[in-house]
């Protein structure tokens, strides 16, 4: 079995168990797809914002969230979810860089995880 | 390699929980596809015909409740089970009135899809075995025939595995089984549906016209045959010819009927030339077959021709329940036909209507029942309604012959033909051989019905064809 460590941007119980159930090479695939969908969906976030696509924003911002949660990125889901909050109670220029950083730290912990 | 567990369709359009949901599902041994719309989802639902479908609420094309709108419509049966990030009973409420069989919180561990997968699979794979036994073991009708009895369900299946096939088909019972209606059935059930039925008895036409009757006739062939005329076998091409009471067929007519059966081909009656005519026998008998080979009465060439595939029709007082629904089924029917309010049977009645042994069978179910309607007129059938010969034998030990009342001028009365209270005093004939009771008893409903011998079959409650075989055979002994 292996070790789960404690994590700050991931929930253990998402996460780790992912990791513990699935083969490496699968939960590694896992991790892939999460990258390209979390380079795909910022940068829709970012366009959306800028164009003032609200739905368009919504709707990358629900993707994102839906994402993070597959994979126990809590942290991130909850930063997606304020973005995909129609009453919109922060704006995206404040929103979107931590968003963004949330994102690189849950892919470094996974891939931490997956190297563990 | 293990069999797939099961085969299930994801529609998500979220590359990370797809992935995350395909690698568990495969992980647990389930075969898996992904649609990332609702559309395609749909279309590899009607194609792939999922066990288990796992349907995001939220898809860029339409909602996932829309996927299970159509996926109903499309008569789609795999279990549905939602997949949503809100986790309010509005949401499970609305998912289960669309026809999910669960639905799964988003994110969802190992441990929660299984058991929500199994617990669905196992639900539609008991559901459909429900189904599967209901059809084979329920079925209160079957083309003509109506009743569920296990008996009855062994000849369903019988002339379901029978039809499709060429075979010929012997079917046997006592008079008012069901045999034309058995005949009717495989004709309906086989490839041979939207060609002809063509029914014939065999004991109720002269003996000198039965080959006219099956084989047709040209002009002139003998007096009275003034226009050429197409036989059964004829009538009935690429269709099915039955053959009623065939034990009566005379023995000269039978090698007739096997060449038939050997080359496909007969000779009409005066004719020159062969004719072809491709149909399939079905025939039936109330005699014992095989006995009636062994006195010499039934070719034994032909017996093996036609008894390849026998199906036997068990009398009524051996089918159980059966006989309440048969009753019942006549009450409605001769209810809605002659205006009578009647809805059923009362304790009493239905115990009389199973106690009684039914010699007859269904025809003489059929025509109790015709009376009960013709002459009454209520919500239920009471007990008294029934002719007296039903609770007659309510009253008396079942072993026990029933007494046959009788009537001065004639010996024998028919007993429907008259009324209740004659009945009050029955009297015990002399005990005779059983041969010649029956003999005395259909020459005096002849006697009372002035030879009309479908109306002395009526009382008799026995088909017209009987009373003609037995008549023929007195004439003949």
């Amino acid at each position: 079995m292996r070790r789960i460590r404690m994590v700050k941007a991931l929930d253990p119980e998402i996460a780790g168990q992912l990791a513990e159930d699935l083969p490496p090479a699968v939960f590694r695939r896992i991790i892939a797809t999460f990258e390209l969908d979390l380079g795909r969906l910022t940068a829709e976030l970012e366009a959306c914002a800028a164009a003032a696509n609200s739905d368009g924003y919504h709707r990358a911002a629900h993707s994102l969230a839906g994402a993070a949660a597959a994979v126990g990125a809590r942290r991130l889901e909850f930063e997606a979810r304020i973005a995909m909050d129609p009453r919109q109670p922060e704006a995206a220029d404040t929103l979107l860089p931590r968003l963004t950083a949330e994102s690189r730290l849950a892919l470094a912990e996974l891939h931490s995880l997956a190297q563990a | 390699m293990s069999e797939p567990r099961g085969r299930i369709l994801l529609v998500e359009d979220t590359p990370t929980q797809a992935e995350v949901a395909k690698a568990l599902l495969s992980d647990m041994g389930h075969e898996v596809r992904h649609a990332e719309t609702g559309a395609r989802g749909l279309a590899l639902a009607l194609d792939w015909m999922p066990d288990a479908i796992l349907v995001d609420l939220q898809l860029p094309d339409f909602s996932g409740f829309e996927l299970m709108r159509r996926l109903k419509a499309e008569g789609v049966e795999a279990a549905c089970i939602v997949i949503t990030a809100n986790a309010s009973v509005n949401t499970a409420v609305e998912a289960m009135r669309e026809g999910a069989m669960d639905f799964i919180v988003k994110p969802y561990g190992r441990a929660r899809l299984k058991v929500t997968l199994d617990n669905a699979l196992e639900k539609r794979a008991l559901r459909a075995e429900l189904t599967a036994v209901k059809q084979q073991l329920n079925r209160g009708r079957f083309f003509g025939f109506v009743g569920g009895s296990p008996t009855m369900q062994a000849v369903y299946r019988t002339i379901e595995a029978v039809a499709p096939s060429r075979a010929n088909v012997f079917v046997t019972g006592e008079s008012g089984t069901g045999k034309e209606l058995a005949a009717e059935a495989i004709h309906k059930a086989s490839p041979r549906a939207k060609g002809p039925f063509v029914a014939l008895n065999c004991a109720a036409i002269p003996r000198d016209l039965l080959e006219s009757e099956i084989f047709g006739h040209v002009k002139g062939a003998f007096t009275g045959a003034t226009d050429n005329r197409p036989g059964a076998a004829k009538q009935a091409e690429g269709g099915t010819l039955f053959l009623d009471e065939i034990g009566e067929m005379p023995l000269e007519m039978q090698v007739k009927l096997l060449r038939f059966l050997q080359t496909g081909s007969f000779q009409p009656v005066g004719a020159s030339r062969p004719e072809k005519a491709d149909v399939r026998i079905v025939s039936a008998t109330n005699r014992e077959p095989l006995a009636e080979v062994e006195a010499g009465r039934f070719r034994e060439d032909l017996y093996y021709r036609l008894y390849v595939v026998p199906i036997e029709l068990p009398p009524l007082r051996e089918r159980g329940e059966d006989v309440l629904l048969i009753a019942r089924h006549f009450l409605a029917q001769f209810g809605k036909e002659e205006g009578r309010r009647f809805r059923g049977f009362s304790r009493e009645a239905e115990a009389a209507i199973r106690g009684y042994p039914w010699p007859g069978n269904v025809r003489q179910l059929q025509n109790a029942m015709r009376n009960v309607v013709v002459l009454h007129d209520a919500e239920m059938v009471e007990a008294t309604m029934l002719p007296p010969m039903l609770l007659r034998a309510g009253r008396r030990p079942p072993a026990m012959p029933q007494p046959v009342p009788m009537e001065e001028s004639a010996g024998f009365s028919a007993p429907e033909s008259l009324p209740a209270t004659r009945y009050a005093e029955p009297i015990l004939p002399a005990i005779e051989p059983l041969a010649t009771m029956e003999k005395r008893l259909i020459l005096a409903a002849l006697d009372h019905t002035q030879q009309d011998v479908p109306r002395a079959a009526a009382l008799l409650e026995v088909n017209p064809s009987t009373i003609y075989r037995k008549l023929a055979a007195w004439r003949a002994a």
